[in-house]
């Protein structure tokens, strides 16, 4: 195991003071705060991010971005994140596409992409899971067909989070018919652009009413050679590859934050019961201690380790702490709460019990990051 | 369960089989209500099962309450079947006052909430404002308790004059504001509360109530989750086959028929009035059951969980708000604590042995 507790840099606490005078300016002082990356979706948000050079930081300047550190990302998504800020727009191509473009795409797909990506213009949705396929991602049967000058793609993908808004997504499909024993081989990632002919997106109403999964059914949709993602056949590598160990940021232990400073503020001026105090101190000392393992694992990737096993236990332990953060301020607070109605804490309250339970699946199920880790500690 | 008892959810199931399927709750879902739904069940006398036949009630007790209330609870059924029999029914029954027709609720007097009473036979007035009433602006009248000088009353307050401030749950169920501003009211009305017909009783038979529901939605989460973790197939089995998968349907499985028990035994020991102990225990099992049986319920379902329309999001919906409707397990646990420690030590074990008393 290699956590190991990490201060910030003088360098890094000034980058800090930036993003909370940003937020500060930003963030109208009576904003419902977002609960988590996937939480608000803001265009406009997301461009003056980016004109502030955090979003992108991962991309180096050639390809406009900004070349920062794991820790320096960390440190501006904790702020973000913590904040409620509206990030649902660019956060899932600032996360995911763009390393994996630096990594596996070619020089032209970098040239075309990255930029749009720093620059807060360009959103990426995953194309991955399908009706069949989901823990089980390489029985994908979304399938390409060599055709000349690129690929017909044909197939279904589900649960495509904000699809109907987005740009493009990086479909993982079969390009050579699966053979016995070697599932994992024949996939492949193709960048397919969301209003393509024989792209149809159709709404499939999440839990709490709002409009965030999409059905995307792909029918003989033409993809040029020039937008497949890395290798012809190396999809499955590339979307497991390390770069799923950069995926245990604070994304994944601060959806529900907002709901206990809330709680907090509710509480502001009054004499707060033992119990209810209790609840605060133990959320927070959790929420402290899992930062730190969090933090820990950007220090060790900006060491150039590969903490695979220590990334998986973070977001297991932090999405447990997102839904058990719920339960507990449920617990205390005894209301009963309704969708858009009440106080801004019992708002959020209601949003946070209709939706955590995605947080233990989103990216990777509990039971699956188990025996990933469970595999690493053997 | 008696007999009778047996025959009425039967009956009941059949009903709702064919009047509250899924793509029924989520049609119901636009306007929190069901007519036709609603109607087949008043035509069958159900609203009032529990409510004696000699003031034009349906007959039965509590216990057939209840187990009517898990097969609503099953179907989530966009009715108010738990405020009309079990709590409005009861007090307007047993204050005198006479059944409405139409659906009936009842506001058991939450904090903020204000209800003043005044004048007198031949001059009443009533000025208050209830909030989250279960289907209040649905209801033709919503019972209120409220005192004069001294004396509380049953009021049977009409909400054709009432101002309403429409709200949902988080399943869509209305719970709405009502108000009364200084509204003149019948003789018929309003009427002198027995001795027993109080605020903790209401409260009481409302939390019964929700146990009831949540013990029958939990069943059907059950049967949901083994169902749907046995044909869901990844890795080229089902589902179900993981041990990870296996731990959530045992836990379902025990906080399921954790609640239905604890219900049925709550039910069946209120004769003819539920006991403080058996309702707070209920309501303290049934709220942690529905918390943890969701939970592992949606972890087991995956994405499809997640989604509007699909079966289980109904429940789950039902499930997180009628577990805080009428005080959350925590609060009955805390109340329920108070009083065992106030008993002494040597009162534990003989209180927690103290099952299903027999008849
Ligand atoms: C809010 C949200 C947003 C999402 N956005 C996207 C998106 O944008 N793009 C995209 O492609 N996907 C998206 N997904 C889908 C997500 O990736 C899947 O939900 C996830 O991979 C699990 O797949 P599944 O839902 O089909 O569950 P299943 O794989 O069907 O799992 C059902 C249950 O079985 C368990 N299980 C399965 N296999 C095993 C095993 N081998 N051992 C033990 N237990 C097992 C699971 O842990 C789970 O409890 C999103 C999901 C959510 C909830």
């Amino acid at each position: 195991m290699q956590f190991g507790a990490t201060t910030l840099t003088p360098a890094e606490e000034s980058l800090r003071a930036e993003v909370r005078d940003f937020l500060a300016a930003e963030l109208p002082a009576d904003h419902r705060p977002a609960l988590g990356f996937a939480g608000r979706y803001d265009p406009d948000f997301s461009r003056k991010l980016a004109a502030r050079g955090w979003v992108g930081m991962a991309i180096p300047p050639e390809y406009g971005g900004h070349g920062r550190s794991a820790v320096e990302r960390f440190v501006v998504a904790e702020e973000l994140l913590a904040a409620g800020a509206p990030i649902g727009a660019h956060f899932v191509a600032d996360r995911q596409t763009g390393p994996t473009l630096l990594h596996f795409g070619t020089e032209e797909q970098r040239r075309r992409f990255l930029p749009g990506i720093a620059a807060g213009e360009i959103y990426f949705s995953l194309g991955m899971s399908e009706p069949d396929s989901g823990s089980d991602l390489a029985s994908v049967r979304t399938r390409a067909t060599r055709v000349d000058g690129g690929w017909t793609v044909t197939g279904t993908k589900v649960w495509t989070s904000e699809a109907h808004r987005n740009h493009f997504f990086a479909v993982l499909c079969r390009t050579s018919p699966m053979e016995e024993g070697r599932k994992h081989a024949g996939l492949s990632q193709l960048i397919v652009d969301l209003h393509a002919d024989g792209v149809t997106i159709s709404p499939i109403p999440y839990l709490d009413g709002s409009h965030h999964f999409n059905e995307v059914a792909l029918e003989d949709v033409f993809v040029p050679d020039d937008m497949v993602l890395g290798e012809i056949g190396s999809g499955w590598q590339q979307v497991t590859s390390e770069l799923a160990y950069e995926r245990s940021g604070p994304d994944r232990w601060l959806s529900t934050f907002p709901v206990l400073r809330e709680f907090v503020r509710e509480g502001a001026g009054k004499a707060v019961a033992d119990d209810e105090a209790t609840v605060i101190g133990r959320l927070a000392a959790r929420a402290w201690a899992i930062r730190a393992l969090s933090l820990s694992v950007a220090r060790a990737l900006d060491a150039g380790e590969v903490p695979a096993i220590e990334a998986a236990l973070v977001k297991e332990v932090g999405t447990r702490f997102e839904q058990d953060l719920v339960e507990a301020l449920r617990g205390a607070a005894e209301t009963e709460v309704d969708q858009g109605t009440g106080t801004l804490f019992q708002q959020l309250l209601a949003e946070a019990v209709l939706t955590s339970p995605s947080y233990t699946l989103r990216g990777g199920t509990t039971e699956i990051l188990r025996s990933v880790a469970a595999k690493g500690l053997a | 369960m008696s007999e009778h008892s047996t025959m009425l959810t039967e009956v009941a199931a059949g009903l709702m089989r064919d009047l509250c399927t899924p793509e029924d709750v989520v049609a119901a879902e636009a306007t929190g209500w069901s007519d036709r739904l609603w109607s087949a069940l008043a035509e069958a006398g159900f609203p009032y099962v529990s409510v004696p036949e000699e003031v034009g009630g349906s007959g039965g007790d509590v216990a057939d309450a209840c187990a009517l209330l898990a097969v609503a609870g099953r179907f989530a059924a966009p009715v108010p079947l738990a405020e009309s029999g079990l709590l409005a029914g009861w007090a307007l029954a047993a204050a005198g006052l006479e059944l409405p027709e139409g659906p009936v609720s009842v506001a058991a007097g939450r904090p903020g909430d204000v209800v003043e009473l005044s004048g007198g036979p031949g001059r009443w007035r009533l000025t208050a404002r209830v909030q989250r009433v279960p289907w209040g602006a649905r209801s033709t009248r919503v019972v209120l308790l409220a005192s004069v000088g001294g004396e509380r009353h049953v009021v049977s307050a009409p909400t054709a004059v009432a101002q309403v401030e429409p709200g949902r749950n988080l399943a869509a169920e209305p719970r709405d504001t009502l108000a009364w501003d200084d509204v003149p009211l019948a003789d018929e009305a309003v009427a002198a509360a027995p001795a027993g017909v109080d605020p903790d009783a209401l409260r009481l038979r409302g939390a019964l109530g929700r146990a009831a529901l949540i013990s029958g939605a939990l069943q059907r989460v059950a049967e949901l989750t083994v169902r749907y973790t046995g044909e869901r197939q990844q890795f080229g089995r089902p589902v179900a086959r993981f041990q990870a998968v296996q731990a959530h349907l045992v836990t379902i499985a025990e906080e399921a028929e954790l609640a239905r028990l604890a219900v049925e035994v709550a039910a069946r020991n209120a004769r003819p009035d539920p006991g403080f102990f058996d309702v707070a225990a209920a309501a303290s099992v049934t709220g942690e059951a529905a918390t943890v049986a969701a939970r592992a319920a949606h972890q087991a379902h995956g994405a499809i969980g997640m989604t509007k329309e699909y079966e289980l999001g109904q429940l789950s919906r039902r499930l997180w708000s009628w577990r805080d409707e009428f005080g959350s397990e925590r609060a009955w646990g805390r109340e329920l604590g108070r009083r065992l420690a106030g008993a002494g030590a040597d009162e534990l074990w003989p209180r927690i042995s103290t099952g299903l008393v027999s008849a």
